[in-house]
């Protein structure tokens, strides 16, 4: 599944970057995290729930931030597991400086699914990311305003 | 661990469940009521499909103790002192069966659509059996199946007001 | 009172109307344990370790297996029934297909372990905490791309992930000669896409050990129990034969995905010695999903050669056929022998040339499903032929005609000798076609076609005329090409002592309605009433021996066998008879359940000579007491079911989706015993056909995850997504069998599926589009509209 979008924040790169790096905003503002530990370094420990149409599974997992090139972009490397099946995700994430002191940010990347979580709903599962990553933007855009 | 009670097929049940047992399964597996199938896991095929107060129910869908209260009707209550059911009659007639595996949800799916148009279009046959899937018989025979038990009502019905 | 031939209601209806059918999952053992299977996530993964600890101490889990320990006691994997080999005369890469894998998973859904418990709920919330660790590998899902150098194998020992190529007909050069001498040649690359058969019913199986007397039974969702049975004794637990019974009761639909023999049912089987408890298996629909043997997915390209004048020159055929990541019972046989045989179609072809690369992919299984290799070649012929039509500015109908092999009995005249390896057994091809375009009203239609176009509708006409190999069975021919068993069928014919008669067959009915047919058969034959016959099937303690049901076979293998155990007890019947009326056999004459002595009124009712041959006081001397007789009947060759199919559509515009307006399909099945059933059967395979046109088709991604597992993403026909159909029939018997019939349970699978896509092709033909792959939904439509 290909993950791919955009947003503009009327905020400097720096400021956006903070945020992302600082696991207290982050638990705050991702949608479904219930949990986030940081174990060492740009490495977390991660629970979540998610609920998407009849599928419904408590996931587990890592978060890994990598390649960071402050305050442009990293890469967020995500291994989660789950009764339901496991996710494994590369998701670029670039903060381009704009205009009028705004940032947009891009991400893109791809998720591996398996297990039932594969093959139940995947096809609407594109969708349900979409809303997901739109609520952690606007969480986002709240937490630098 | 919860007590249900439920009148199924005329008869008072009274029996503890866990909480998580759908009504399909009590139905299998506590009531020994085998006749109610269950063909998948997405309340998609309609195999299991009962009346729950007269109303067309996928048995899956629900918990037993959701049903609580109710009154329940299962293919093998459908015939009444040996005689088949208009429906189950219109089904062996019109070969509206081959494996016999959809054929519960079927009856109980047009049981409820007969219970409120006894002289449905086919469009309209159709339509109502859009819950409930059969592999074997392209659903012809199955439409005119029921179309048989509707006429077979009709008369009956036309019977006892003449 | 004759039966042949009359819809009789169905003798099996009563229990299956009443809720009284017993189906596997149904029948619960006293001590009975749950198994659920754990399954791999992944479609290739090296498993590092699984730790089962924490589960084994949960409440109510009895025991957990895992691929080590089936390793451990020394259980071989599930074979495979047929042999194809490498062109070179090597033989198949046939790698080991373990019951459990221990150390790498193969395909999403591999079995890691089997956990088993009090109940089933206990089962599957001990599975979850089962730890696996697995390390994930590489996948390849299509089989053209598998081939290629450099990428990941399936198995270790089979370079290139080809399990076979194989090819028949005429030799290349001759072909591609008579291709370079074609006036037009019309080629097709396509992908007759992976179906997966969703038989209703949800596989099951309930293995069962006693410890008194040493004997297992298994109880299973099977269409061929003996063989299932043949399969697991001797191949994969090397227990005695005749120390186990298997039992196949009422089975909720097949359509070949329970033909062949699962790991579950020998897991089950071996587990309840182990545990010395039944241990039952109940599949989810999840996991019927990814574990019941999937049907087709070919890659194949095709090129038909033409005169000037339309006549059918050369075929030339290439296919990548997907076996999924282990050989299932009978798959190398489908895209070879069950497909390049039918590539003759009805066409006199002179040329033809096939060539099929089996191929191991990071999927489930594929095998047989309804048709079978037929379905495939008929599509690929099909959609030729109307795209050459199209092409050569021919009308599809008159094409076929000009190019159909003329009509032939099969006694008068000879069977047709094809290119590919088969002799036709009787045919009257034209007929068939000229019925259903009767039926369609085919010049009105074109008018009114015109009419709606000019309004900017899309209505759209599909022709598709097929032949089958059915009533799969001569030994000596499968055996030759391959099979690992023999394809008669046996009957037994048992006549009780008050002239009641039971009959056990080999065949196994799982909506077939043998009970009734059968019956038909045996009453009319011995003269008595339908209800004095028992049908008996599917138990091995009760049936000699059987290759169960699939390929269309049951009444022409099946059925034969039946009669011949018939002539038999009439003719045992003939000297008791003889000995009563103080007459010679000879001059008896057999009928409406008596034998009368020629020219008089002395006769014998066949329930007292019944009764005499067990209660033998005043006998014949020299003759055995009893009547009961077995067949085991093994037919000359192959049957030739035919016919010809009629879609009308209607494309939207504006959604892409597209309706199916009529359906006319006109098959000539040999006699016929019972049209009410037969029918049905026709119905049955039309929706499956036209399901896998317009609606069906597994989707796997890059990762090799099925992603439409489930009825909320696998689309299949629903009610009110097809149209009353309109079928007819000819009649051209089958010349021998002692029945005259032909088979009837895929013909309408295998004709209708490109009789769809045609029509969607026609309505789309202002468009200018000439290909389009299935399944025909919608989003494809409307893109390909919108491109």
């Amino acid at each position: 599944m290909n993950l791919k979008g955009n947003y503009q924040f009327d905020a400097s790169s720096k400021a956006i970057w903070d945020c992302l790096m600082n696991p207290e905003v982050l638990t705050r503002i991702t949608p479904g995290i219930s949990r986030l530990e940081q174990i060492e370094e740009d490495q977390f420990k991660a629970i979540a729930d998610v609920k998407i149409g009849p599928v419904k599974g408590s996931f587990e997992g890592n978060l890994k931030v990598a390649e960071k090139k402050e305050p442009e972009r990293f890469v967020l490397k995500i291994t989660q597991k789950s009764k339901i099946g496991n996710v494994s995700a590369d998701v670029a994430i670039a903060l381009n400086k704009k205009e009028d002191g705004q940032t947009e940010m891009e991400f893109d990347g791809k998720a591996k699914l398996s297990g039932l979580l594969a093959r139940t709903g995947q096809r609407v599962l594109s969708g349900v990311a979409n809303t997901l990553t739109k609520q952690f933007f606007k969480a986002l855009e709240k937490e630098l305003a | 661990m919860a007590k249900v009670e439920l009148i199924v097929n005329g008869q008072s049940v009274e029996k503890e469940v866990e909480d998580r047992t759908l009504l399909a399964q009590f139905l299998r597996d506590t009531l020994q009521l085998t006749g109610t199938h269950v063909g998948c896991d997405t309340s998609s095929c309609g195999a299991c499909t009962i009346l729950v107060d007269g109303k067309a129910v996928k048995s899956c869908t629900i918990l037993a103790v959701q049903a609580d209260g109710s009154h329940i009707k299962t293919i093998e209550g459908m015939a009444t002192n040996g005689a088949l059911h208009p429906l189950q009659e219109g089904f062996k007639e019109e070969h509206g069966l081959q494996c016999g595996f959809c054929t519960p949800g079927m009856i109980m799916t047009a049981a409820d659509l007969l219970s409120h148009n006894n002289d449905p279009s086919e469009q309209e046959i159709r339509e109502a059996l859009e819950g409930n899937f059969c592999r074997c018989t392209g659903y012809h025979n199955i439409v005119r199946s029921i179309q048989h038990a509707a006429k077979k009502i009709r008369s009956g019905e036309a019977a006892v007001s003449a | 009172m004759t039966f042949i031939g009359k819809s009789v209601k169905r003798v099996e209806d009563q229990r299956f109307l009443t809720g009284k059918g017993r189906y596997t999952d149904d029948i619960v053992l006293p001590g009975m344990t749950y198994a659920y299977i754990l399954r791999s996530p992944y479609a290739h993964a090296k498993i590092l370790s699984i730790n089962t600890s924490k589960a084994e101490a949960m409440d109510g889990v009895v025991k957990i297996f895992t691929g080590k320990d089936i390793a451990a006691a020394g259980i071989n994997g599930v074979p495979c029934g047929w042999q194809v080999n490498f062109k070179n005369g090597d033989t198949m890469k046939e790698p080991p297909h373990p019951l459990l894998v221990a150390d790498k998973a193969r395909y999403a859904g591999d079995g890691v372990a089997m956990i088993i418990a009090e109940s089933k709920e206990a089962a599957r919330d001990a599975a979850d905490m089962v730890d696996v660790e697995y390390e994930e590998l590489d996948a390849v899902t299509n089989a053209a791309d598998a081939v290629a150098d450099g990428k990941p194998l399936v198995h270790d020992d089979a370079p290139n992930n080809m399990c076979f190529d194989w090819e028949l007909g005429n030799p290349i050069d001759e072909v591609n000669a008579a291709m370079s001498a074609a006036d037009h040649i019309t080629s097709l690359e396509f992908t007759n896409q992976r179906v997966i058969p969703n038989a209703m019913e949800p596989r099951a199986a309930i293995g069962q050990y006693e410890d008194h007397s040493g004997k297992y039974t298994l109880h299973t969702t099977s269409q061929n129990p003996h063989l299932t049975r043949l399969l697991m004794c001797a191949f994969v637990l090397g227990v005695p034969e005749h120390k186990v019974r298997v039992v196949a009761p009422d089975v909720g639909g097949g359509f070949g995905s329970k033909i062949f023999h699962y790991a579950e049912e020998a897991l089950v089987i071996w587990a309840s010695k182990q545990l010395n408890r039944p241990v039952k298996w109940t599949s989810d629909r999840s996991e019927a999903f990814l574990t019941d043997a999937h049907g087709r997915d070919h890659i194949s390209k095709a090129e038909m050669g033409f005169d000037k004048d339309g006549n059918i020159l050369a075929l030339r055929v290439k296919t990548h056929a997907n076996l999924g990541a282990y050989l299932s019972t009978f798959a190398p046989c489908v895209p070879t022998w069950l497909h390049g045989t039918l590539l003759q179609g009805l066409y006199t072809t002179p040329k033809i040339n096939v060539d099929v690369t089996g191929v191991f992919t990071h999927t489930t299984p594929v095998d047989a499903y309804r048709g079978a290799g037929r379905p495939e070649a008929t599509y690929l012929l099909e959609r030729l032929l109307d795209k050459a039509a199209l092409e050569m500015k021919r009308d599809p109908a008159e094409l076929r005609l000009q190019n159909f092999i003329p009509a032939f009995d099969g006694v008068k005249e000879e069977g047709y000798m094809t290119q590919v390896a088969l002799q036709y057994d009787s045919g009257n091809y034209h007929g068939v076609l000229e019925r259903a375009l009767e039926m369609v009203g085919y010049e009105d239609f074109r008018k009114e076609q015109a009419a709606a176009r000019d309004e900017g509708r899309l209505l759209g006409i599909g022709f598709s005329t097929y032949i089958e190999a059915c009533g799969i069975a001569p030994s000596a021919v499968v055996g030759a090409l391959g099979a690992r068993a023999g394809l008669y069928e046996s009957a037994q014919v048992r006549v009780q002592p008050t002239g009641k008669v039971s009959v056990y067959s080999g065949s196994h009915s799982h909506g077939q309605g043998h009970e009734t047919t059968f019956a038909q058969v045996v009453a009319d034959k011995l003269g008595i009433p339908l209800e004095d016959v028992e049908i008996v099937h599917g138990d091995s303690e009760a049936v000699a021996f059987g290759m169960g049901t699939y390929g269309s076979r049951s009444l022409a293998v099946g059925g034969s066998a039946i009669v011949r155990s018939i002539e038999k007890v009439l003719e045992k019947g003939a000297q008791i008879a003889a000995h009563k009326l103080e007459a010679n056999p000879e001059d008896l004459e057999y009928a409406g359940g008596k034998w009368t002595v020629k020219g008089t009124d002395k006769s014998v009712a066949f329930g007292d000579v019944a009764l005499t041959a067990y209660v033998p006081h005043d006998y014949p001397q020299g003759l055995e007491p009893g009547m009961d007789f077995s067949s085991f009947y093994d037919p000359a060759n192959f049957t030739y079911p035919f016919g010809a199919h009629i879609a009308i559509v209607e494309v939207d515009k504006d959604t892409g989706k597209v309706s199916l307006k009529r359906f006319i399909a006109v098959d000539d099945v040999g006699n016929v015993i019972n049209p009410m059933i037969v029918d049905g059967q026709i119905h049955g395979g039309l929706a499956q056909g036209i399901g896998q046109a317009l609606f069906e088709g597994a989707i796997y991604d890059e990762y090799g995850q099925l992603t439409n597992g489930s009825y909320m993403d696998y689309t299949m026909p629903r009610a009110d997504d097809l149209p009353s159909f309109e079928v007819d029939r000819q009649v051209t018997p089958c010349p021998h069998n002692p029945l005259g019939v032909k088979g009837a349970g895929e013909a309408g699978c295998i004709g209708s599926t490109p009789a769809v896509v045609n029509a969607v092709m026609d309505a789309l033909a202002p468009f200018g589009i000439k290909d389009l792959e299935m399944p025909m939904t919608p989003e494809r439509v409307w893109r390909t509209m919108n491109s």
